[in-house]
């Protein structure tokens, strides 16, 4: 049986409409812009059935001709453009989303969110070859400040005056002016009502 | 109305999360409802789309005094309860017998309504087509037949188009089994005919895909119809307020970075940019600069012409004082 079907004309999986179909291959969908060919009311079932081959046949072929197919264990997987037909949303779309005080002061100053790395406290010293703390107990903010000699920076110092612990002073200050910083700061919140 | 609910613990905030608007939306879910007096033939219809859609649908079988199209606070009631932006509505009477009423809405406000009477003579269901159904949940494949489908104006056509397109869309995906390629959803409709009243119906038809090998790469589509079957009068239509469809039609900004253009990296891994040179005007090329060739002298005097050839001679002679 098969073996004379196939002797006989392979079967045409071409099909050809006066006007070509459009497709959005995003949706799996095919238009038949061509008037519905129905020869009477008796055997409507017949034509519909072929335009809806026809379809079927015409939107398979695209598919299969255009999309890059991709042979995975879980089957053959077809990708699909992306949507071009408009439909409505359901729902408007969400605000966008306000700025803040602090967004906006970092935008203006480039500061970026820390990274993760920039988050770890450990940090490699490259002249030990070990991870050290970048603060607290052997900190890496501590660096020169135990050693027992100092150079001397007449700039900084006219000569007599101590040198030593000159490291940690700074250290210290830098902390306090933070510290003044975030309390003036949490002052003038507590003044603007928010 | 809903009451708005502050979330109390990270469930419920989470349940909010998923109703909220998004960017990128959820698909669609659709509401099947019935109005108190509702005709079986039109039950069955409810059910077998509702059969076609799930897991995206939700059916009640409460009877609903509803009337969409003079009041329809209670299905934006409903579609807001539910989270369902899609509504069938399925009622019978006298007056409209067999009606589909197919309702979209936007923000849980009605967008639009098509009103579709069923014709309850061709109405086949689902089951009664004895053949195996394509399992639940695949994406159908979309046909539309028909020139009323392509007319650029908005009318009922159009509607019907992107209604049912809507409905048979599902979740979006952008990579799809060919194996899950089960079945095609043809609607279709004739050319309207001058000089008859009555608009063409919608034919709306389920198919089984069945491929054969025709000794070629494409193989040979044949169709088996699976059901269900119905054919649609078109009814009552409610178009869409031009501001909210415009509201509803907009799109999130992409948020993907675009790849920036002219800079390549090569085999190798060197970055290549390729710039933008303006063309360039050879008569502001800077050439030699000789005394001669001053533009004042070339205006003033014209008449010796003899100086210009001597200098010219001159030229090869001298030393470039740079390249």
């Amino acid at each position: 049986m098969a073996d004379t079907a196939e002797k006989q004309a392979p079967l045409p999986v071409t099909v050809s409409k006066p006007t070509p179909y459009t497709f959005d291959l995003g949706l799996l969908l095919a238009a038949d812009p061509n008037p519905l060919s129905l020869s009477g009311s008796s055997n409507l079932e017949s034509d519909l059935a072929a335009t809806a081959r026809d379809g079927a046949q015409a939107l398979l072929n695209q598919l299969l001709s255009t999309c890059p197919i991709t042979d995975t264990p879980g089957g053959v997987l077809l990708s699909l453009p992306a949507i071009e037909t408009r439909l409505p949303r359901e729902k408007p779309l969400p605000p966008p989303k306000k700025e803040t005080t602090w967004s906006r002061f970092a935008a203006k100053k480039g500061i970026k969110p820390k990274t993760a790395e920039a988050r770890k406290k450990l940090v490699y010293d490259e002249a030990s070859g070990e991870w050290v703390p970048k603060w607290g107990y052997k900190g890496k903010n501590k660096e020169g400040e135990g050693d027992w000699i100092v150079e001397v920076d007449n700039k900084k110092r006219n000569e007599g005056e101590e040198q030593r612990g000159d490291g940690r002073r700074e250290r210290k200050e830098k902390i306090r002016r933070n510290e003044r910083l975030q309390r003036k700061n949490e002052k003038g919140q507590k003044r603007g009502g928010k | 109305m809903l009451r708005q609910i502050k979330p109390r613990n990270a469930r419920s905030k989470r349940a909010l999360d998923k109703k909220a608007p998004k960017p990128i939306e959820n698909p669609k879910t659709t509401l099947f409802l019935r109005y108190t007096t509702c005709s079986q033939i039109v039950q069955d219809a409810l059910g077998d789309l509702n059969q076609l859609r799930i897991p995206l649908a939700k059916k009640f079988t409460k009877k609903n005094e509803i009337h969409p199209f003079e009041d329809a606070t209670s299905l934006e009631f409903f579609s807001e309860k539910n989270d369902a932006s899609l509504l069938v509505f399925g009622s019978s009477s006298k007056k409209r017998p067999h009606a589909l009423n197919l309702v979209r809405t936007f923000g849980y406000k009605v967008l639009d309504m098509l009103e579709l009477y069923l014709d309850p003579d061709s109405f086949r269901r689902l089951n009664q087509f004895k053949n195996k159904k394509c399992a639940v949940g695949l994406k159908p494949m979309l046909l539309f037949a028909g020139t009323p489908f392509e007319t650029p104006v908005q009318n009922e056509y159009t509607l019907v188009k992107s209604f049912f397109t809507d409905f048979f869309k599902g979740e979006p995906a952008d990579k799809v089994d060919v194996m899950g390629l089960q079945y095609i959803v043809s609607i279709s409709a004739r050319e309207p005919v001058e000089g008859e009243d009555s608009k063409p119906s919608v034919h709306l038809r389920v198919y089984l895909i069945r491929t054969k090998k025709a000794g070629q790469k494409l193989p040979r589509v044949e169709v088996e119809e699976m059901g269900p079957r119905m054919d649609f009068r078109v009814g009552r239509v409610k178009e869409a307020d031009e501001s909210m469809l415009k509201e509803a039609m907009r799109r999130a900004k992409n948020t993907l970075e675009r790849p920036k253009k002219n800079i390549s990296t090569d085999i190798v891994g060197d970055k290549i940019g390729r710039i933008h040179l303006g063309k360039q005007d050879l008569k502001e090329l800077q050439t030699r600069k000789m005394k001669g060739l001053k533009r004042s002298r070339d205006i003033a005097d014209s008449e010796d012409e003899e100086m210009e050839d001597v200098i010219s001679d001159e030229e090869p002679v001298k030393k470039p004082k740079r390249v």
